[in-house]
């Protein structure tokens, strides 16, 4: 029973990062139709900050998430300016490639840069904290990444759903000529979404960095892991992506355990081919 | 279209003749090539047995009355007519690249002969170009058993294999057993699922058998997971008396943590050459990594007691390179290097068959390895490696398994964390 | 584009690619010219299968590298586990590629634009990690080619590139060769049409399923006789060398920077990348890890923005004046 409860909420926090790792992506698909394909690199960037934001000057990821929120606003700013715009409605795939380009430029940049070696933060204050709850072990800075990423996708919908901002962000979804002509300044709502994007994923890599080890690979897994959730919740749909990432990360866990650990991506990814075969656009897709 | 292509291969090829000819040596070159994975993920190993091997070119071709190794005193090889020239190469860990950059040594770098690869995936194709063209493949750390199984007549390796490091792990076991009263009957293995892991476990696995250690947990993973937990909490759940692991780098670190996270830990836990003998990982994890155990090849506690030369060698021309004592595989490499040169010197010249022949037969002095002889048994292993156990205690191995070497009394069973 | 002067061009390319092995010292030897030469044929030959479905067809598959791996693996058991030629396997290498195809496309040609892509990378990690595990095909620890006899028999050579480039060639032209064929022929223009607007062209009475499970079927039958032949010539086959998303990768880049859906894109592609490739690593090792792949990163990025229909795109640019050039989208 203990066994059961350990899993079930391994694979609840596993979740809840899933879902701060792509709530950002999951907003810019639903905007621009555009996949971020950089977006586990971007994740390594805002880890890298807090790695070296804590090793040199010693503040604790549990403040530098903020520093590496706002950088990785201004990379996702940067990339949609430099990179995404200029390859918009070209080829198909073109930003999607564009950004692939990036993520190579980005990962061996900092291969290059910082070597492969892998970076872990030792004593930060969350480290190695632990709580029990219904005999389960829980730990810390898992569960405030968790909590977190309560509070981003919470804060992301309220953005989208209940703001003049988020009907603007909405109306350009929709149609983006009509939201021209009704004055909205798309352009700068398309910056927008993909800094929000960015900064999201800051968040996450800041909070990660608690209790990760930073190395130039790292974004991969992850970044995989965001695409079969954003495309699993369906097309731009928060409350979908936040969905599907609990039950990959679910799935993840009881396969782990139950079935067989070499198993649980294959079983994340079966899961996606699965559902998206019964619902082609996803869980909450339209 | 086709023209241009010759253009551009024949400017090519004068830019690479102009670049190799311009070093004009009063001796003669013999080159070796240095294939280790310079990019990829385990670049920083790659590059630091690429400055260990050429630590120990330095030590053959310049005077060194300093150090007492058999080549250190004299400039050069064979008189001084003969010095030794290093060409790094990079596989990146892809074995692809590593059959493709050994063809290049061979045939376009005229290599005498290559010493690599580091990673037993990429060994294994290299050596085959090597095995083909009958040409010297030198081979310090990849561990995997299967590369001298495989009945080579140029292949030489230096390091112990998995199988040689997991029966002293299971005679550790049974001596602890008989002697200490330690109880010790069941094995849990996590490993990550490479060629690397699975070797390992399978040896894990046959080694076990010897002395009924019952195998209650048999964990593969995927290496560069997200997360280990379900893994961790199988290997709780099946509780085993001693756990084996297989884990490099920054699964090494993940596993730990995730342990501590859990609450868990076996009476002991031993890994095979991983991230536990990498000194950057452990002090990333600091007193977390205390009483684990593991096998190693080296150590810079027994180089004091056991390879005085070695220090110097280090100390000399390794560390300015790397910024770092040598660790368990680059200080292999280096070995082999010596060795290859012995031999070269001893054939009176570059001969491949005259140098196969001398390596294959005669016994070398090493100033580097724990045994301090190197000898290869007919399949190419090396009958003297010699690996001893270690257990860590504040970032120092300490040296507690074969008996001969042991300098320190181990925690055994391991502190578990909430004592700590 | 006139067919006759892209036709002079074909039989004027092979002319000269084939008279390449009879000049000695070229590509013969243990030459790296012979091994980079050798490679842009093949990953011309990889990129142009996957030029088929995804070009031509416009269902841009990131999943190419299972089929390719399924040939890789063909011709390692046939050697490695059952002892005999690869000649054995290849044949079913391509056919068991074509049939899997088949199965997962047939459901997955139903999901759309970037469902469809994020379908292909996750089959890739599926058929990669069960690779990884499953002990029939070698598992982790992949399938190490023994020590063989060199020629043609066991196509194998130890000390000479010639018959691998030949391979290599003959490879190249028969997928060069179908692509020709079919760009002239009813399927072509079927796939155009498709790729166009599927609704019209079904209206038109084409059934745009079978054509495209053809073309998949096609294209993954050729990728898989080019994995056969990427599996003699490195003597090894292993999960995450020939079935995964790196390899995917190459697929896709090689075109898409030569020119997606253009004839001769794939060879510019492989032309420009495989040698950029080859000898950065082997002479730009001193710039520290990982340079040729930053300039790579760059190169995606300008060749998207700019031009993203490739090098051919640039060329076209060229040959008819910057007015054109301008006109086109």
């Amino acid at each position: 029973m203990s066994n059961f409860m350990q899993v079930l909420i391994d694979g609840l926090l596993s979740g809840l990062l899933y879902a701060l790792v792509s709530a950002g992506l999951s907003m810019i698909w639903g905007v621009m139709d555009v996949i971020n394909f950089a977006h586990g690199e971007f994740l390594m960037v805002a880890m890298y900050i807090c790695y070296w934001l804590g090793f040199i000057l010693k503040i604790d990821p549990l403040f530098t998430w903020v520093a590496s929120g706002i950088f990785l606003f201004i990379l996702g700013a940067v990339t949609y300016r430099w990179i995404v715009k200029g390859s918009l409605g070209k080829a198909a795939m073109a930003p999607l490639l564009a950004t692939f380009g990036l993520s190579m430029l980005l990962k061996n940049f900092c291969m290059n840069r910082f070597s492969p070696n892998f970076r872990l933060l030792s004593g930060t204050l969350l480290d190695g904290k632990t709580f029990e709850f219904c005999g389960a072990i829980i730990s810390l800075p898992q569960f405030v990444t968790g909590i977190f990423s309560l509070i981003v996708v919470a804060a992301l919908y309220w953005l989208v759903k209940k703001t003049r901002l988020g009907w603007a962000i909405q109306a350009t979804a929709m149609d983006k000529e009509a939201a021209e002509l009704m004055g909205i300044d798309t352009e700068k709502i398309f910056l927008l979404v993909f800094g929000l994007g960015g900064a999201c994923v800051g968040v996450a890599g800041g909070l990660m960095t608690t209790y990760l080890a930073v190395h130039p690979e790292v974004g991969g897994l992850f970044s995989l892991i965001a695409f079969v959730v954003v495309a699993l919740g369906g097309f731009g749909s928060i409350p979908g992506a936040f969905a599907a990432a609990i039950l990959i990360g679910l799935v993840e866990s009881f396969t782990g355990f139950y079935v067989a650990a070499v198993l649980k991506y294959v079983a994340v990814f079966a899961i996606y081919l699965v559902v998206i075969l019964v619902r082609p656009k996803g869980l909450f897709g339209w | 279209m086709k023209q241009s292509k010759r253009t551009v291969f024949i400017a090519m090829l004068a830019l690479a003749a102009i670049f190799v000819s311009s070093a004009a040596f009063a001796a003669e070159e013999i080159k070796v090539g240095a294939l280790f994975p310079l990019t990829g993920p385990a670049a920083v190993s790659g590059q630091n047995c690429v400055n260990a091997v050429q630590a120990a070119v330095e030590v053959i071709n310049k005077k060194n009355a300093d150090i007492n190794d058999p080549l250190a005193a004299q400039e050069g090889l064979v008189g001084g007519k003969y010095v030794i020239k290093v060409v790094p190469a990079d596989h990146q860990g892809k074995p692809d690249v590593a059959k493709s950059e050994a063809e290049r040594l061979y045939n376009q770098e005229k290599v005498f002969a290559i010493i690599g690869c580091y990673n037993s995936s990429a060994t294994k194709p290299a050596s085959a170009v090597a095995e083909r063209a009958k040409k010297l493949f030198l081979c310090g750390c990849s561990s995997s058993a299967a590369l001298t199984e495989r009945g080579y007549k140029y292949f030489f390796r230096h390091a112990p294999t998995d199988a040689i490091e997991s029966v002293e792990f299971v005679d550790y076991i049974a001596y602890l057993n008989k002697e200490k009263n330690a109880g010790i009957k069941t094995l849990g293995i996590i490993y990550e699922n490479t060629e690397f892991g699975k070797h390992a476990a399978e040896e894990a696995v046959k080694a076990a058998k010897k002395i009924d250690l019952k195998i209650v947990a048999d964990v593969p993973f995927n290496n560069g997971a997200t997360n280990l937990n379900s893994e961790v909490q199988k290997l709780k759940s099946a509780n085993p008396d001693v756990v084996f692991g297989a884990a490099l780098g920054g699964d090494y670190s993940l596993w730990v943590r995730t342990m501590k996270q859990v609450n868990w830990l076996p009476k002991m836990a031993i890994n095979y050459c991983t991230g536990y003998q990498n000194p950057a990982v452990q002090k990333e994890l600091g007193s977390d990594g205390n009483f684990f155990m593991g096998g190693m090849g080296y150590s810079p506690e027994l180089a004091k007691q056991f390879m005085p030369e070695g220090i110097k060698i280090q100390d000399k021309y390794y560390t300015p390179k790397s910024n770092q004592p040598f660790d368990s595989d680059s200080i292999q490499e280096a070995v082999m290097m010596m060795v290859l040169a012995q031999a070269i010197e001893k054939a009176g010249g570059p001969d491949t068959e005259k140098v196969r022949e001398i390596i294959a037969t005669q016994e070398f002095p090493s100033t580097m390895s724990l045994s301090g002889k190197v000898k290869f048994s007919p399949d190419g292993q090396n009958a003297e490696a010699l690996s001893v156990i270690t257990q860590l205690h504040e970032q120092s191995y300490k040296t507690v398994f074969p008996l001969k070497y042991k300098d320190f009394e181990p925690t055994i069973p391991m502190t578990p964390w909430d004592k700590r | 584009m006139t067919l006759t002067k892209k036709d002079k061009l074909w039989y004027g390319f092979i002319i000269c690619a084939v008279i390449l092995p009879f000049i000695p010292g070229v590509i013969g030897g243990g030459s790296f010219f012979g091994h980079v030469a050798t490679m842009i044929l093949l990953y011309a030959a990889m990129a142009q299968s996957w030029n088929i479905i995804s070009g031509y067809g416009g269902q841009v598959s990131f999943g190419h590298s299972v089929f390719f791996g399924i040939g890789a693996y063909a011709a390692g058991l046939a050697v490695v586990t059952y002892e005999t030629l690869p000649w054995y396997g290849v044949p079913l290498g391509m056919l068991t590629a074509a049939v899997v195809s088949i199965l997962i496309s047939y459901p997955c040609f139903r999901l759309k634009g970037h469902y469809f892509a994020i379908a292909t990378f996750a089959i890739v990690e599926i058929f990669n990690r069960l690779f990884m595990i499953w002990d029939a095909v070698g598992g982790a620890l992949g399938l190490d080619y023994p020590i063989l006899d060199d020629g043609w028999k066991n196509f194998s050579w130890s000390d000479t590139k010639t018959g691998y480039y030949i391979g290599a060639l003959a490879i190249f032209i028969v997928v060069f060769g179908i692509v020709r064929w079919i760009e002239k022929n009813r399927m072509g223009y079927y796939l155009l049409a498709v790729r166009e607007g599927q609704e019209t062209a079904e209206s038109l009475g084409v059934n745009s399923t079978i054509v495209k499970l053809g073309a998949m079927a096609l294209s993954a039958a050729l990728a898989a006789l080019c994995g056969a032949f990427f599996a003699q010539y490195n003597y090894r086959v292993d999960p995450p060398m020939v079935m995964s998303l790196d390899m995917s990768m190459k697929f896709v880049l090689i075109t898409i920077l030569g020119g997606i859906g253009t004839f001769w894109g794939p060879f510019l592609g492989a032309l420009v990348l495989i040698p950029l490739q080859e000898y950065t690593r082997a002479y730009l090792t001193h710039l520290g890890a990982g340079v040729d792949l930053i300039i790579f990163g760059i190169i995606i990025i300008i060749v998207m923005i700019k031009e993203p229909r490739g090098m051919m795109g640039l060329l076209s640019y060229f040959n008819k004046g910057k007015k054109e050039g301008e006109a086109k989208l």
